[in-house]
């Protein structure tokens, strides 16, 4: 092409290429195509990173964005799809993982990868031990953890066991771990799902010093205000194809949620004054009363919790608040018999006292809990639907010895219905589904049950805005019902929109109490930090 | 607008992959075959009816130790367990002069209650199942020894046949054989249309007419197919009748009952059972229990076919029962298993020892053979079991 260019186009085009390669991309796939049986998770994306540019990824859950990160990372390995994937200018057929982290990618995960029995220091190093011949060099991996940390202004002690670590700190120490093997390119897939505010500060800091010193960042998240307060660029995925890459400084969230769910989500809570019954709630007698209620983990050590009091009634959303750690879940586990030994205070349930609770008894009794940690502590992942949804409800449709198929099969549809779960039928397995519908199947067998009293511990965590607005319009449908929901929420927006009254815990303690009409982010966000006296009623 | 089909109704199937399916049958042709092959005797209505007395002792167990494997536990006592079962109720008989009814009674209670005692113990203190149960093998084994005095103690008094020797020794009249296959085809005629109106009552899908009634003449089939083999020599063994009740109970149980989807949804995943309102305690308890007397029986039947109760009875039972459960596809893990592939199990380890006994392989070999066989379909599991 070039050979009858003059000496000056020549120079001309020397000097583009080596501003180029000044302008290297990092990372950049070209028309990555992926099908799975029956499924076309990527159509022809395109996608690149620049050096020190943090580059966020959004889409509802079933998008593509798993299915990038993994054509990327080597999970899903060469061959197994179509296009081409360069590293630095050069092309990158990446067989494995191993392959991909050589190449400087790490992948931080939503289910962290930490040993949990290890020290910091060991997890830090793990895979890549700091040796001396044959032998571990403790030493070095302990100075050279710390170093590490300090660098990034981490106050932990490379010393203490994972297992000891909040959520917050074990993603520190995971991306700290990335940054260990000398990664250049740090994928996060939903980095703060499980954060509290100000662990998410910290968070995004560090992501902001690795930026400035050229690391380039994929980021996913569903939390929309941080990705925009984050991101140089945002890629917007949706059903497997790139549908639009924006600057950060032309995208507001109207739009970026536009381009996700390809059409207008107009009101984000749909909790609208008229059906809130807070007034005629607080006048009617409460189906759940908590008084001075105390509790420590274990018989012998000291409360985690300490005199709460408060009260729902039927029709009422109440939100409890709080960062990471101030007690919220412990709060809902222990009322739901799942947790702690109470040391003080009474708890009446439907009108009756109920000293010790146990989960059967308080289904049995009209209490159900939706938990946080679905996979674990919510799913069977290995059985059905069918199977999943039906469990805590086998007594009550099952009157005699043996199940009964025709009382079990249509509540098992109805839900499956009414939850609009997206699958092939009841037989399909749980582990499969994408995490919107992993949650209404755990939504559908607490249900089930014919509770009175819900408890929502963060039950729109990690899904997609479409699933969200399903389990806004299915809270209303709740309280519209005469039930009483508790919700625990760390996304204030979502906390404000849908309780009718929020209760704020800081550290085991009720930091403040506030209706409807006293709602505002900074008191809420100055009550979750402990400050009682500056804006609490 | 379109309508869809209802879906099928969830009745929980363990997730079995179809190679897994296929190997592990085609895998059993192909013991069988080399065996008629090698042995013209292997297929003769008299080893086939010994085949089934082995079989009994095997798969009685092994459907035992499958509902404490669900809920992810195991038990390595239940070998010694039989021993002890076995070895009361003879010494009962022989030495006491108790009927053998009422001896047999008594050490299935104490069967009962013993295996009870363990569940409670394993359940209250969380101490693994493993652990427990190793304690509970070498306890058994001593008190067992204590009890036949270390000696040989016959299931008879002075050589008369008494209902305990019968449980390996009695057969079937062939007049009551025909007429037990009737009545099992019967009861599975029964019990496919009963369901079949069922998901017709409630609007789900029904299974073709023609292939539901393709099924079930198999199955008679079967049935009959066994009955006839069974009357060329002395009629259906007592232990195999034994066998096919004990079966179909666990199989209900575990399928058919809130007990069961308990036992899978602890297995599955024992933090979200406890939140879902399981009972898991009482459950993991229950399951302990119905082992113990599953192991009596077993005792008794493994007793009855040696004809005396001697130091070895027992003997490496616990692990033939586990092999055959996990050949089978049940998880060691918990969750995964049915009654169906732990009685395939059984059939193959049980065809094995068979058919190598018949060729005179010497007891060295036996080991290897079986060993290599638990380690193909532990392989087979992990490779083509998972997706």
């Amino acid at each position: 092409m070039g050979r009858n260019r003059s000496p000056l186009l020549r120079l001309l085009s020397n000097l583009r290429n080596q501003r180029n390669l000044r302008m290297n991309l990092l990372l950049e796939a070209r028309h990555l195509t992926k099908s799975f049986p029956g499924v076309m998770a990527l159509r022809d994306v395109s996608f690149d990173l620049r050096p020190g540019e943090i580059h966020a990824l959004c889409g509802e859950n079933g998008a593509g964005k798993s299915t990038l990160i993994k054509t990327l990372s080597g999970i899903h390995p060469f061959g197994s799809y179509e296009g081409e994937i360069h590293v630095d200018g050069t092309r990158a057929e990446f067989r494995s993982l191993r392959d991909a982290e050589a190449a400087g990618i790490a992948v931080i995960y939503q289910e962290l990868a930490l040993v949990e029995e290890m020290s910091v220091a060991e997890n830090i190093f793990l895979g890549a031990e700091r040796r001396r011949g044959p032998w571990v060099d403790w030493d070095r991996a302990y100075a050279d953890a710390a170093t590490l940390l300090a660098k990034f202004r981490i106050e932990l002690d490379p010393d203490t066991p994972v297992r000891e670590l909040g959520v917050g700190q074990k993603q520190l120490v995971e991306i700290v771990k990335a940054l260990g093997k000398q990664s250049r390119i740090l994928i996060l897939d939903e980095p703060t799902a499980a954060l509290a505010e100000s662990e998410v500060a910290i968070l995004l800091r560090i992501l902001r010093e690795l930026r400035a010193a050229g690391v380039g960042c994929i980021y996913i998240s569903h939390k929309l205000g941080e990705v925009r307060s984050i991101a140089d660029r945002i890629t917007v995925l949706r059903d497997g194809a790139s549908i639009t890459t924006l600057s950060a400084g032309e995208a507001d969230i109207p739009s970026i949620i536009r381009h996700m769910v390809g059409r207008e989500i107009k009101d984000l809570f749909p909790r609208n004054a008229g059906s809130r019954k807070s007034e005629a709630g607080s006048r009617s007698d409460p189906l759940l009363a908590v008084r001075n209620l105390s509790v420590s983990p274990n018989a012998d050590s000291a409360p985690r919790l300490h005199d709460l009091s408060f009260k729902v009634a039927a029709g009422e959303v109440l939100g409890l608040g709080g960062l990471m750690g101030a007690g919220r879940s412990e709060l809902l586990q222990h009322l739901f018999g799942a947790w702690g030994v109470r040391q003080d205070g009474e708890v009446t349930l439907g009108g009756g006292d109920y000293p010790e609770p146990t989960p059967r008894e308080s289904i049995r009794r009209g209490l159900v809990l939706v938990t946080e940690d679905r996979k674990r502590l919510g799913l069977h992942l290995e059985q059905p639907i069918g199977f999943n949804l039906s469990l805590s409800s086998l007594d009550r449709l099952n009157p005699g010895l043996f199940l009964d198929e025709t009382a079990e099969a249509p509540a098992n549809q109805r839900f499956f219905d009414a939850l609009r779960i997206k699958a092939p039928g009841l037989e399909t397995t749980v582990g499969g589904l994408s995490g919107g519908n992993q949650q209404k199947v755990v939504l559908g067998k607490a249900l089930m049950t014919e509770p009175k009293v819900v408890f929502l511990d963060e039950p729109t965590r990690g899904i997609d805005v479409g699933a969200k607005l399903e389990v806004y319009h299915l809270i209303n449908e709740l309280t519209s019902q005469g039930k009483a929901v508790v919700l625990v929420s760390s996304e204030l927006p979502e906390l404000m929109g849908l309780s009718d009254r929020i209760v704020m815990l800081h550290e085991g303690r009720i930091s403040g109490e506030f209706t409807h009409e006293r709602f505002n982010q900074e008191a809420l966000l100055a009550a979750a930090m402990g400050n009682k006296n500056a804006f609490a009623p | 607008m379109t309508t869809t089909a209802p879906a099928l109704i969830a009745t929980p199937r363990p997730p079995v992959a179809s190679t897994r399916e296929l190997i592990m049958p085609a895998m059993l042709a192909l013991i069988w075959i080399l065996f008629a092959v090698l042995s013209p005797q292997f297929l003769s209505p008299r080893n086939l009816s010994m085949l089934m007395i082995e079989l009994s002792v095997t798969a009685t167990l092994a459907v035992g130790v499958l509902l404490v494997l669900l809920p992810g536990h195991t038990d390595l006592s239940v070998g010694a367990g039989a021993g002890l079962m076995g070895g009361t109720a003879a010494v009962l008989v022989n030495q006491h002069n108790w009927s053998a009814p009422a001896a047999l009674l008594l050490s299935f209670v104490v069967g009962l209650a013993l295996y009870a005692g363990v569940g409670w113990f394993i359940v209250r203190n969380r101490i693994q199942a493993f652990i427990a149960t190793l304690g509970g093998l070498l306890t058994f084994k001593g008190v067992f020894w204590l009890v036949i005095q270390s000696h040989t103690v016959p299931v008879t008094r002075d050589g008369r046949d008494n209902l305990y020797s019968l449980l390996t020794t009695y057969y079937l009249t062939p007049t009551a054989g025909w007429l037990l296959a009737a009545a099992v085809v019967a009861l599975l005629i029964f019990l496919q249309s009963r369901a079949r109106a069922r998901r017709r009552a409630i609007g789900a899908r029904v299974e073709d007419f023609e292939l539901a009634y393709l099924k079930t003449f198999i199955a008679a089939q079967g049935v009959a197919l066994v009955v006839l083999v069974c009357n060329q020599f002395r009629g259906v063994p007592l232990s195999f009748v034994i066998l096919c009740a004990v079966a179909a109970s666990v199989h209900s149980l575990t399928r058919h009952t809130p007990f069961g989807r308990h036992l899978y949804a602890i297995g599955g995943n024992e933090e979200a059972a406890v939140i879902s309102g399981v009972p898991v305690g009482k459950t993991v308890i229950l399951a302990f229990t119905i082992l113990g007397g599953i192991v009596a029986i077993t005792g008794f039947m493994q007793t009855a076919y040696i004809g005396n109760s001697t130091t070895t009875v027992g003997d490496l039972m616990e692990l033939d029962a586990i092999a055959a459960c996990v050949i089978g596809g049940t998880s060691l893990k918990g969750g995964r298993g049915s009654v169906l592939g732990a009685l395939f199990g059984a059939l193959i380890m049980a065809s094995l020892l068979n058919g190598m006994t018949l060729l005179a392989v010497s007891p060295e070999l036996k080991f290897i053979v079986r060993g290599l066989v638990l380690a193909f379909a532990v392989w087979t599991d992990v490779r083509f079991g998972k997706k």
